[in-house]
């Protein structure tokens, strides 16, 4: 049975992904990425090669080491769906190298019934030594009832979930893009929703979740250039 | 210094026949044995209509661009500094997926010996109704020959 999916609900930001350590690095495994990606850039693949211009060996492309933290991030986000992963490639992986794929949730936001989660991502050596680090967005469904509503062709559960990175002590502060997307009423909302308002809620946004959603009329002008503002 | 005019540059968009065997080769090769890869029941049980394409695979899409030409020079060296997917949607065994890839900057950089050229490439996958797919971009440090080859 596919594994338990992971929900939005759930995720607190400041949540650690379970690390991956991946099986050392071997010249198989870089002859097989070189045809499974049909990258045969010699540096990778042939030692004579790789020592005629300085390396001391043939190492991995950074695409097979983006190719692992991205497994970090399928593993993590079962049911999710990945909306952008980037990464800087930092130090070469050598034959004989353990990686280890490492994340953390950076932020979490929802809007008009779409909700996301910002992770950060890295990749060290066995020496503990940072060799790739990066980004990624998540999007996930809010809960399991919000899943079943859409793929029942329902409209999905609204909660208006600002960016953490953004709260502020002031009360009034919007969402980013809150006037762009407005979100849709849900049909019927309260029905559906009986036992799970206990204390696992997340932090912010959750005590609207049954109420209908907050509409943020106009809104587009109020926290965005005024923060660009005070950088200044 | 890399010729400014490359910025732009584009090549024609090209097919990409989306595989099962090629998926399944491709998360071998990483390592990464998620039956969604492999497994079309499983990947259905799991809310996909097949097969799923592990997150780096356009990494094997070919296209028809070649960096020489796109870049107008003779390349020595590239040193892949940087790599961003956006996704439109997962990408699936049997996508017909056209790639095109195009210059979207080039320019230099300072480092410890002086100044790097670096080139932003660009690629992006559509379907067979032009719907986008996702895009790609390389951040490449280019070390240009001396002679173009």
């Amino acid at each position: 049975m596919p594994a338990r999916k992971l929900y939005f609900e759930s995720i607190r930001v400041g949540d650690e992904l379970p690390a991956l350590a991946k099986a050392p690095v071997d010249r198989v495994q870089l002859s097989r990425y070189a045809g499974a990606s049909g990258d045969y850039n010699p540096v990778h693949v042939d030692e004579l090669y790789a020592k005629s211009v300085g390396m001391p060996s043939v190492y991995a492309p950074g695409m097979l080491v983006m190719g692992m933290l991205g497994q970090l991030i399928s593993d993590w986000a079962r049911g999710g769906q990945l909306r952008r992963y980037n990464v800087r490639f930092i130090k070469m992986v050598w034959p004989g190298d353990t990686v280890v794929c490492k994340g953390r949730v950076s932020d979490r936001h929802g809007s008009g019934g779409r909700y996301f989660v910002e992770i950060d991502l890295w990749a060290e050596n066995q020496k503990g030594e940072l060799v790739m680090k990066g980004g990624s967005q998540i999007q996930l469904f809010y809960s399991l009832e919000d899943e079943n509503r859409q793929r029942s062709g329902q409209s999905p559960i609204v909660v208006e979930v600002p960016r953490e990175s953004l709260v502020v002590p002031a009360p009034q502060t919007a969402t980013p893009e809150a006037a762009s997307s407005a979100p849709s009423v849900p049909s019927a909302p309260e029905e559906e929703d009986d036992e799970d308002e206990d204390s696992d809620e997340p932090r912010t946004g959750a005590s609207s979740k049954k109420t209908a959603p907050r509409e943020k009329p106009a809104a587009k002008t109020a926290s965005l250039p005024v923060a660009k503002k005070a950088k200044k | 210094m890399l010729d400014k005019n490359a910025i732009g540059r584009a090549s024609p968009p090209t097919l990409n026949e989306v595989e099962k065997g090629a998926i399944r080769r491709f998360a071998e090769a990483i390592g990464d044995y998620n039956p969604i890869y492999y497994d079309e029941e499983y990947a259905r049980a799991s809310g996909y209509p097949t097969i799923v394409a592990p997150p780096t695979f356009p990494a094997s899409f070919h296209s028809a661009a070649d960096l020489r030409e796109l870049l107008g020079v003779g390349i020595k060296s590239l040193l892949h500094a940087e790599q961003g997917f956006d996704y439109e949607r997962p990408i699936f065994a049997g996508d017909r997926i056209y790639v095109s890839t195009r210059v979207s900057d080039v320019f230099e950089r300072p480092n410890m010996s002086g100044k790097m050229d670096i080139a932003v490439i660009e690629d992006e996958g559509r379907d067979e109704e032009g719907n986008l797919v996702f895009r790609a971009r390389r951040t490449l440090v280019v070390r240009a020959a001396k002679e173009n080859v």
